[in-house]
């Protein structure tokens, strides 16, 4: 019993990470129309800005949010350095057809991912480091007895849940959220109504890069640093998308914590060399089944 | 007063507008009408920078206005209702009103209150389903918030493209006599694009006739409507 409470706690805040990445990553793909292959190389790049202030004895939580903030500037310069003169380019040469439109960026973004990660091996050398976690990681003691799960399980599912109410709260409740969504859902209109909405898809960078270095903050510990470690969280991360519906925020979510659930479970009872072959059955039969995904909406197939 | 020179729009190599010239008077209603592919669409997504112009000027106020970015000309108090309904079927009736307020919300947050207390005066449909989503409105309610969404803006020239376009004639009447009530008592500009030219004749002022992207009449509405000869010549009937 106590094991399979464990692989439950242990999934969900593997979840509550894996939907990180995963929102990250539809916030782009919704605002910009991008699938952004360099937002975990993005987030690895701002928890070794981290790793780098707590290696010189700075607070857990400073360095922490100068990440959060580093990812974010991060997201928005790769938008206004690399998509938007991209944008600008395209409509005069013979890359402006629509194939080649919606393949461009994506190219771009892995090449933006290459560039990081041989950034980062230059700056911080390539060999692998620790990274901390703000409490503890061994199991709980309450009353004596130790608790199928760490402190750290708790402080991650509930940074987690704040922020999804977070951005909640923003997209139904204030005025840039509408705009945001205005403009994912019909760029022509929302342009119409006034909404500016090149600084609506620069913002979505930004926010993209909050919510992916939070992933990485948050996942780093369990692994350890180095520029590729981030890897596997986007491929994870990519597939939970994939799976609760490319253009769903809350399909992202739901698609985090099953597939977290599903890496756990598979890791406790079955073997962890196999959870890939899990992953890619799980995706293979959402494709079969249901190819636009849990909660997204048809047209996204297409693509 | 909107002004428009030697207009040429091209779409790759065809060109869509060919060298229009046209007035639209403050405070009045004209209306552009002609058969398909005349460029009436066209010509009022050149005005709002939805498209660029190869050559010629369009001036508003006496400014010229070309080049500009359709958020710059919202601005201008320039609002483009694009044809086939345009409003955001996954957002809420109240959003998509909201949405045409957003970028003057901050500068002026009780007169964006006020403008849409009074577009819910003037549909007061819309009130009733204000949280209902937008693709659960009927064609006609759906071209009512088209038009609120603009509004909301508080414009001074409303570019108008086939609100007529798949609605029953009844509905026609409601939504064309409202614009007429709006420009009649705000002051409102209006540049009215239909392919209904019996209807946008029966309320505008002026009337210009566009075929294969020239201007083939230029005349008061009144007079347009009595032509039978261009009526034939132009629209079949």
């Amino acid at each position: 019993m106590d094991i399979f409470l464990s692989a439950i706690f242990a999934g969900t805040s593997r979840g509550a990470i894996y939907a990180l990445a995963a929102l990250g990553l539809v916030l782009v793909w919704r605002g910009a129309g991008v699938v952004n292959f360099a937002q975990m190389g993005q987030a690895m790049f701002s928890t070794y800005i981290a790793s780098t202030l707590i290696a010189q004895n700075y607070s857990y939580w400073i360095a922490f949010v100068v990440a959060l903030i580093s990812g974010g500037v991060l997201g928005g310069l790769v938008d206004l350095l690399v998509m938007r003169p991209l944008n600008r380019k395209r409509s005069s040469s013979v890359l402006d057809s629509p194939a080649m439109r919606s393949t461009v960026p994506v190219i771009a973004s892995l090449g933006i991912l290459g560039v990081l990660q041989a950034a980062a091996g230059m700056i911080w050398a390539a060999e692998e480091r620790g990274f901390p976690t703000p409490v503890n990681s061994l199991g709980l003691v309450i009353n004596g007895k130790i608790m199928p799960f760490t402190a750290f399980d708790l402080f991650v599912i509930g940074i987690v849940f704040v922020t999804l109410l977070a951005t909640t709260f923003f997209f139904k409740g204030t005025g840039m959220g509408l705009a945001m969504r205005a403009s994912a859902l019909n760029p022509e209109v929302a342009r119409l109504s006034g909404i500016r909405i090149g600084l609506v898809r620069t913002l979505s960078w930004v926010i993209s890069g909050v919510a992916s270095s939070l992933a990485g903050l948050l996942v780093t510990p369990s692994a350890n640093l180095s520029p590729y470690t981030l890897d596997l969280i986007l491929i994870i991360g990519f597939t939970a998308a994939v799976v609760g519906g490319l253009d769903s925020l809350l399909g992202s979510v739901i698609g985090g914590f099953a597939l977290g659930l599903l890496v756990s479970f598979v890791n406790v009872y079955d073997a962890p060399e196999d959870i890939f072959l899990a992953i890619l059955i799980v995706l293979l039969t959402v494709l079969v089944i249901r190819p636009q995904g849990i909660l997204g909406s048809k047209e996204v197939r297409r693509v | 007063m909107l002004e428009i020179k030697d207009l040429v729009t091209e779409y790759g190599s065809v060109k869509a507008l060919n060298g229009i010239s046209l007035l639209a008077h403050e405070g009045k209603i004209t209306t552009v009408i002609g058969a398909n592919g005349a460029g009436k669409s066209t010509l009022l997504r050149t005005i709002s920078a939805l498209e660029h112009p190869h050559s010629g000027s369009i001036s508003w106020k006496n400014k010229s206005i070309v080049g500009l970015s359709p958020e710059k000309i919202v601005r201008l108090g320039i609002a483009h209702v694009p044809e086939g309904h345009a409003v955001i079927s996954q957002l809420s009736v109240e959003e998509n009103i909201q949405m045409g307020a957003l970028f003057r919300m901050r500068s002026n947050k009780a007169d964006v209150r006020l403008a849409i207390q009074e577009i819910y005066q003037l549909f007061p449909r819309l009130e009733e389903r204000k949280k209902q989503l937008a693709g659960s409105l009927s064609g006609g309610e759906r071209q009512m918030l088209a038009i609120s969404r603009a509004l909301v803006s508080r414009p001074s020239l409303l570019l108008l493209d086939e609100p007529s376009l798949g609605l029953a004639p009844l509905v026609v009447e409601q939504i064309i006599q409202t614009v007429n009530d709006l420009c009649r008592n705000t002051g409102l500009t209006v540049l009215l694009v239909e392919q209904n030219a019996n209807t946008a004749l029966g309320v505008a002022d002026h009337g210009i006739l566009l075929s294969l992207g020239t201007v083939a009449a230029d005349l008061p509405a009144a007079q347009m409507k009595a032509d039978v000869a261009l009526r034939a010549a132009y629209l079949g009937y």
